[in-house]
């Protein structure tokens, strides 16, 4: 097993591959590779595309490694976002009714199981307490988006729910968690 | 329609990464990002503040061989910016539409440029994330010149500052790039050459307090031979 990846190894790795270093990058990719392809996985539905999108993220990281600058960031968020907007993009691309053709990948069962976690696994987070304070429908919402990738339409498809109201939801729990957690 | 209130551009920048919007929806997020510096650091606190959410997902081992797929993408592709060797523009990863109105931007600059007087360096500087062409810098015997191709403003009561960076070197400033963001150097330092890397970062609008980027590198590309 891995040793832990704390943050400033992380952030540390980042540097260096920030200075050519390809070993750093394999490193980082150990480190990292099952949470960033269950984010993928957990996007894309399907093993192929989620691995696509890890690959091309890996392959974005090594080429825009200097976007990242380590005294302000926090090296895991930024891989998380490269390789969520890879995942997202395959799907917009593809099309989420070809990748959730397989029942066995069928969603409605997953959604009370994420929600039901969300306070274990935030634990002392912030973000717990904010999304806490949201209504039910406004953290539903903004959690499947996030974490399956769902957009307005498929939420509300997901919700039996009219797109209106979920595009509703969706702003004001927004901007109800920004003003909960602040810049 | 990208919106000019704050706060709905706020909240945008939130239905952007929580993933809600549709594709064209997120294709005009993507493309504005470039050059709204308000907009990008929007987008980058929604990243920070539901970053803790992905931990839900869950982890799962990906295929075997998948480090050996990266590495040999990497293998036939050059090495990061910082470090990539001159005559390298690594097309390969651009876009087709983008790397089409990058030869087309480089075809038009090049005409309309001065004849050069020395050997001639050009630089297509995009976003680190992205592939819209934004500012095209060249250098010869006239000096530097570097001049915005798409608007780009950076945030309220910053600016851009030019940094030339030799491959395992230290980042060099060059000058803080003027609001209406057309920026000469007559005669440029020897680190503006062929290979060197220029980015564009954010900072005080005075410059960088500390010598060296402070702020987020928003743009990037390597000078590399005109012909």
């Amino acid at each position: 097993m891995d040793e832990p990846a704390t943050l400033s190894s992380l952030n540390e790795l980042v540097a260096a591959v920030q200075r050519g270093s390809r070993a750093a990058l394999k490193r980082l990719y150990e480190l990292e590779r099952r949470r960033l392809y269950g984010v993928a996985l957990r996007i894309a539905r399907r093993p192929d595309v989620a691995a696509d999108a890890l690959q091309d993220a890996f392959v974005q990281v090594w080429q825009n490694a200097a976007s990242f600058s380590p005294e302000r960031g926090d090296a895991a968020a930024w891989l998380t976002a490269i390789t969520r907007y890879r995942a997202l993009d395959a799907v917009r691309k593809l099309g989420r009714e070809v990748l959730s053709d397989d029942p066995t990948l069928g969603d409605r069962a997953e959604e009370p199981d994420i929600l039901a976690r969300l306070d274990a696994v935030l634990s002392r987070d912030a973000l717990r307490r904010c999304l806490g304070e949201l209504e039910d429908n406004q953290r539903r919402c903004i959690v499947l988006a996030f974490v399956e990738g769902l957009s307005h339409a498929e939420i509300a498809r997901q919700l039996a729910a009219p797109l209106g109201s979920v595009k509703s939801w969706v702003r004001r729990g927004l901007v109800s968690l920004r003003s909960c957690l602040g810049p | 329609m990208i919106p000019i209130d704050r706060q709905e551009l706020d909240i945008l920048a939130g239905e952007y990464v929580a993933g809600v919007l549709d594709a064209e929806a997120a294709r005009e997020v993507e493309t504005s990002l470039a050059g709204n510096g308000e907009l990008r650091e929007m987008v980058a606190a929604w990243e920070r503040r539901l970053h803790p959410l992905t931990r839900l997902a869950g982890e799962a081992e990906p295929p075997p061989d998948l480090w050996e797929r990266i590495a040999g993408r990497l293998d036939a592709s050059a090495p990061p910016a910082s470090q990539r060797a001159p005559n390298t523009l690594a097309l390969w990863r651009w876009s087709t539409f983008a790397a089409a109105a990058v030869a087309a931007a480089l075809a038009l600059y090049i005409a309309l440029a001065p004849p050069p007087a020395g050997p001639s360096l050009v630089a297509v500087l995009h976003p680190p994330q992205g592939d819209e062409l934004a500012w095209v810098a060249t250098a010869s015997g006239d000096g530097l010149r570097l001049r915005p191709v798409a608007a780009a403003s950076p945030p309220a009561d910053h600016a851009f500052e030019l940094w030339a960076i030799a491959p395992n070197s230290k980042p060099q400033s060059l000058g803080v790039v003027p609001p209406q963001g057309r920026f000469d150097l007559a005669v440029p330092p020897p680190v503006v050459r062929g290979g060197t890397t220029l980015a564009l970062s954010v900072e005080p609008k005075t410059g960088s307090p500390t010598g060296q980027p402070t702020g987020p590198v928003v743009f990037i590309g390597t000078l590399v031979a005109a012909d």
